[in-house]
């Protein structure tokens, strides 16, 4: 009796603290989860708006060509943020400008498309994260698995009679049990 | 008090332990082999990688792209021609649009019939899960018919295809 009292003591006690502790980085791993697990459908980093233009400008691949993409992106951007340009082939030219955007334009006919990139807020951060930056983040990201082990132990213990795990609880768990495995041998 | 000497005398004696094994380093003399790693020009990759398999190289060009799915691919470009570049980690997205020097790894994949069946079956697999959209789907099947067409038309078996494994760059103003 004392043995089951001490762990459900120490379970509460160590489930709520702990998950104080890592209600940020819960919040953190669940935005870029459902953001990354959507790549195919989204940029879950930037917000993407495409502009289309017509130039008049000389743009063919000459050596004082730089002058004349300044002179473009002072119409449909700023030229202070040019970064590089190539030609992707013979009739195509790109410019990248700092902070990720870029435009191609068709140097023959003169029509072009910007596309402007722009962070999105929150997202880009939690995805910067999610990622595992560096090596003191890889740490910090391993203590929050090692505690979500922890948080799915100490709930089993934590409340007792029909709402702990002899009663609702119980089969609250074997659902989420039983569904990774079912999905394991369908799919797999 | 005494016990705060005992810790000083401590803490000096592991200090003094760290400067004698610096001393020690500082006077073993080492003979370094300084090899000088190849630059190749993008434009000359896929012609004379062959000749640098497995051996480190440097190249020169734009970043086009970086991955967005795992960020461990990105396109090396100049006016001529592009080279893949792979990771073990992640590329930082701010590269797109610099100039940088990569050193590298030469990797060549051989791409033959078992190759393609192989492609074919991950694309299909891929789609109907859901990993794939359509138009993903339609352009991997068009690029593995790529591979078959030049095969043929060139009377091979296979295509080798380099790329380069990341192990340093640095950015060019």
């Amino acid at each position: 009796m004392f043995k089951i009292k001490f762990w459900r003591k120490w379970s509460r006690i160590l489930h709520r603290d702990i998950g104080y502790f890592f209600i940020g980085t819960s919040i953190i791993y669940g935005i870029s989860g459902i953001a990354l697990n959507h790549l195919s459908d989204w940029n879950p980093n930037y917000s993407v708006t495409l502009k289309s233009f017509t130039t008049n400008l000389n743009l063919q691949n000459t050596s004082s060509v730089k002058n004349n993409i300044l002179l473009l992106l002072d119409d449909v951007d700023r030229k202070e943020n040019y970064k590089q340009h190539y030609y992707k082939n013979q009739n195509t030219l790109k410019v990248f400008l700092k902070g990720g955007s870029s435009l191609m334009v068709d140097i023959n006919s003169g029509h072009g498309e910007v596309e402007y990139l722009k962070r999105r807020p929150v997202f880009y951060e939690s995805n910067y994260l999610h990622y595992n930056p560096n090596r003191i983040w890889t740490w910090f990201s391993d203590a929050f698995a090692a505690a979500l082990i922890l948080f799915a132990i100490t709930s089993l213990f934590m409340v007792k009679g029909k709402k702990g795990i002899k009663g609702r609880g119980g089969i609250y768990t074997a659902l989420g049990i039983i569904i990774p495995i079912l999905f394991l041998i369908m799919y797999m | 008090m005494k016990k705060l000497s005992i810790i000083l005398v401590l803490i000096l004696a592991f200090l003094a332990c760290k400067n004698e094994e610096k001393k020690v380093e500082e006077s073993t003399e080492t003979t370094e082999i300084v090899t000088e790693i190849p630059m190749l020009a993008i434009a000359d990759f896929d012609t004379k990688a062959g000749d640098f398999v497995s051996k480190e190289i440097k190249i020169k060009g734009i970043v086009d792209h970086v991955c967005k799915h795992g960020g461990k691919k990105l396109l090396l470009v100049t006016d001529e021609a592009q080279v893949h570049v792979v990771s073990d980690e992640r590329f930082d997205e701010a590269l797109i649009g610099s100039e940088i020097d990569v050193k590298g790894v030469v990797l060549e994949e051989v791409i033959d019939e078992a190759y393609c069946l192989k492609m074919e079956e991950d694309n299909i697999k891929s789609h109907s899960e859901g990993q794939s959209n359509d138009d993903q789907f339609e352009a991997k099947k068009q690029h593995i018919q790529e591979y078959r067409d030049y095969m043929k038309a060139n009377n091979t078996d296979h295509i080798s295809n380099y790329s380069l494994q990341y192990v340093s760059h640095s950015e060019l103003e």
